[in-house]
């Protein structure tokens, strides 16, 4: 019974999407705007957020943003696609995947089971590559001893490639393996979560030594 | 202008009677040969007029010389004439000329364009007139592109609102429609609100798509693809298995899979739709007779075929071939959509009748000359249908 955050500024919508993901079998809570939504994720703990973009006052990217700050939680940004700066900039702002409005109840639940089997724990020992420790028991990643926290999404993708070190995968495999989207999915969710990534592992990113691109193939992990 | 033309005449025809008098003047006093003296001296009552000694012949030298100046003579006038005629009509010519230029250029697009006229007579109020009819032309285009930008802006701005009253809908249409306890009246009037609510965002999503052609913010995301992969997914997505694919293996072309997809998803519903089976879907490579390679997709049914009248408007807004035909599952805007999406990649698509009875519809894409294309030969021509 994992525990939604909706944050949408429109009632007529908000009370639709609530009652839709109440009888799909999640516990939600609800927030008219970007202040109330952070303060509500303070004092109750919810397993995913799914955020609208357009927010008055602070809008979706800051609140996405500021809950990043202080936590791995998966976030799944509402939006309405008028503009492809909107998908990029939930993107850049630490977003896992995203869904366009007016959204089918199916589609927003499978994108939030998705979202939640990235969390799923593997069993095997601790893995180290370099200054890398992956942990896929305890999903622990270590850069030179220091915890690194990673949200879902970004700790799947390290999770699929460094499964398979220096195996190439293509953006439309990874959209598969890590977002479960089907081949018509955007390929900038999966550099803009590369980035991300980079900008957490890599000591130097320009010269990326764990998440490597191969031009006009797609990305691998290593050779370290 | 007329004045120019009436001085020009008199100059000239003053010159020419000055020249030949003092011509005759100069030889009346030498007897030439009889036929010559007849031809330069003029019939007797002109000689008269004239003080000569007649009926002494000339010396030789006399004669050359008198030949030698009536050669010269002749040239130099034949030159005066041609050089007044010249100058007179290249000053008519010339405002003629550039008013031509300036309606040339004004019909190739640019309203900008202005002469300045010079002087008052005939001409300059031509070109006056020009200038007024320019400065009027181009403020109602501008109106009327203003008029247009408008009304597009608007269309995208109604769908925009729509949106937020359907979210609400769409998120709750299925619980009404799975309700067990409906029956009857309620469960019908359920199922029609379901139906419309998808319906209707089909609809608008399809309006804002084509306002962003419009409004210049559609890009292409362009990626790597396998066109027999994307094809058969396509097909599959959608459970048309009865339809057949054609592609060679190994064929990779950069484009925007999403766009491509959505493409082909149209003609294909279409040929299934409006046309019948079998459809067939073929694509290959071919050369675009300019040293560059496009990819073609040919969308191919066995119906009735298009009515040859619709054929031009098939790409329209909103048009429909069959208006008695029952109204369609899609918002009429998909063959425009197609249609952008291909034109974003730099390419077309036509349609025609198929020889062999049904439709075919072609897409033909521009192939980047750079990338590596693999496994697949290039076909000199496109077939011929």
């Amino acid at each position: 019974m994992a525990t939604v955050l909706l944050v949408e500024d429109d009632p007529a919508a908000r009370q639709g999407l609530e009652l839709a993901l109440r009888r799909l079998g999640y516990m939600v809570r609800a927030a008219e705007t970007g202040e109330a939504a952070l303060r509500d994720f303070r004092d109750a703990a919810a397993d995913v957020v799914v955020l609208d973009v357009m927010l008055p006052g602070l809008d979706g990217f800051e609140v996405c943003r500021r809950l990043r700050r202080d936590s791995d939680i998966p976030v799944i940004m509402l939006t309405a696609r008028d503009d492809d700066l909107d998908i990029v900039g939930g993107l850049e702002a630490g977003a896992d995947d995203y869904v366009v409005k007016p959204v089918e109840p199916r589609v927003l639940d499978a994108r939030i089971r998705a979202v939640l089997r990235r969390t799923a724990r593997a069993d095997s020992p601790a893995e180290t590559y370099g200054e890398l420790m992956i942990d896929r028991g305890s999903l622990i990643v270590r850069r030179a001893g220091q915890d690194v926290s990673l949200p879902p999404t970004e700790l799947r993708l390290l999770l699929v490639l460094s499964g398979s070190p220096r195996q190439v995968f293509s953006r439309e495999q990874l959209l598969s393996l890590v977002w479960e989207h089907d081949y018509l999915g955007d390929s900038r969710l999966v550099d803009a979560c590369v980035q991300r990534l980079r900008a957490k592992i890599e000591t130097d990113t320009s010269e990326p030594r764990y998440i490597q691109t191969v031009r006009g193939f797609g990305y691998r992990f290593g050779p370290v | 202008m007329r004045t120019r033309l009436v001085i020009a005449f008199i100059v000239v025809a003053l010159l020419s009677a000055i020249a030949s008098s003092w011509f005759h003047t100069l030889i009346a006093s030498y007897h030439l040969s009889a036929w010559l003296d007849d031809v330069i001296l003029g019939p007797g009552w002109l000689q008269s007029l004239v003080h000569t000694d007649p009926g002494q012949p000339a010396p030789h030298p006399v004669r050359h010389t008198a030949l030698v100046f009536f050669g010269v003579e002749a040239g130099l006038l034949l030159a005066m004439i041609t050089t007044a005629a010249i100058a007179a009509s290249r000053r008519v010519l010339q405002p003629v000329r550039r008013l031509a230029h300036a309606a040339t250029r004004m019909s190739g697009g640019d309203l900008s364009v202005r002469i300045q006229p010079r002087g008052r007579d005939e001409l300059a109020q031509l070109v006056t007139s020009f200038n007024g009819m320019a400065s009027a032309l181009e403020d109602k285009v501008g109106e009327l592109e203003q008029m247009e930008a408008r009304a597009r802006q608007f269309a995208g701005d109604v769908s925009h609102e729509l949106r937020t009253p359907l979210t609400a809908m769409t998120a709750v249409t299925d619980i009404l429609y799975e309700h067990p306890g409906l029956a009857g009246d309620a469960a019908t009037a359920a199922r029609l609100v379901h139906h419309e609510v998808l319906h209707l965002n089909r609809l608008v999503e399809d309006l804002i798509e084509i306002s962003r052609f419009d409004a210049g913010t559609a890009q292409l995301a362009t990626d790597d693809t396998d066109v027999a992969t994307v094809v058969g997914r396509c097909l599959r997505a959608r459970g048309w298995t009865d339809v057949s694919a054609d592609v060679p293996a190994g064929l990779t072309v950069r484009l925007d899979r999403r766009r491509f997809d959505i493409i082909l998803a149209n003609l294909v519903g279409n040929a299934l739709r409006h046309g019948a089976l079998p459809v067939t879907v073929t694509a290959g490579l071919h050369s675009d007779g300019h040293g560059g390679t496009r990819l073609t997709v040919d969308v191919h049914d066995h119906g009735d075929g298009l009515p040859p009248a619709a054929i031009p408007h098939l790409f329209d807004r909103f048009y429909k071939a069959d208006t008695a035909r029952a109204r369609s599952e899609g918002s009429g805007l998909g063959l425009a959509i197609a249609w952008e999406n291909a034109r974003l990649h730099g390419g077309h698509i036509d349609a025609g009748n198929h020889s062999g009875g049904g439709a075919i519809f072609t897409v033909s894409l521009p192939v980047n000359g750079y990338l590596p294309i693999s496994g697949t030969e290039l076909q000199a021509e496109p077939a011929r249908l």
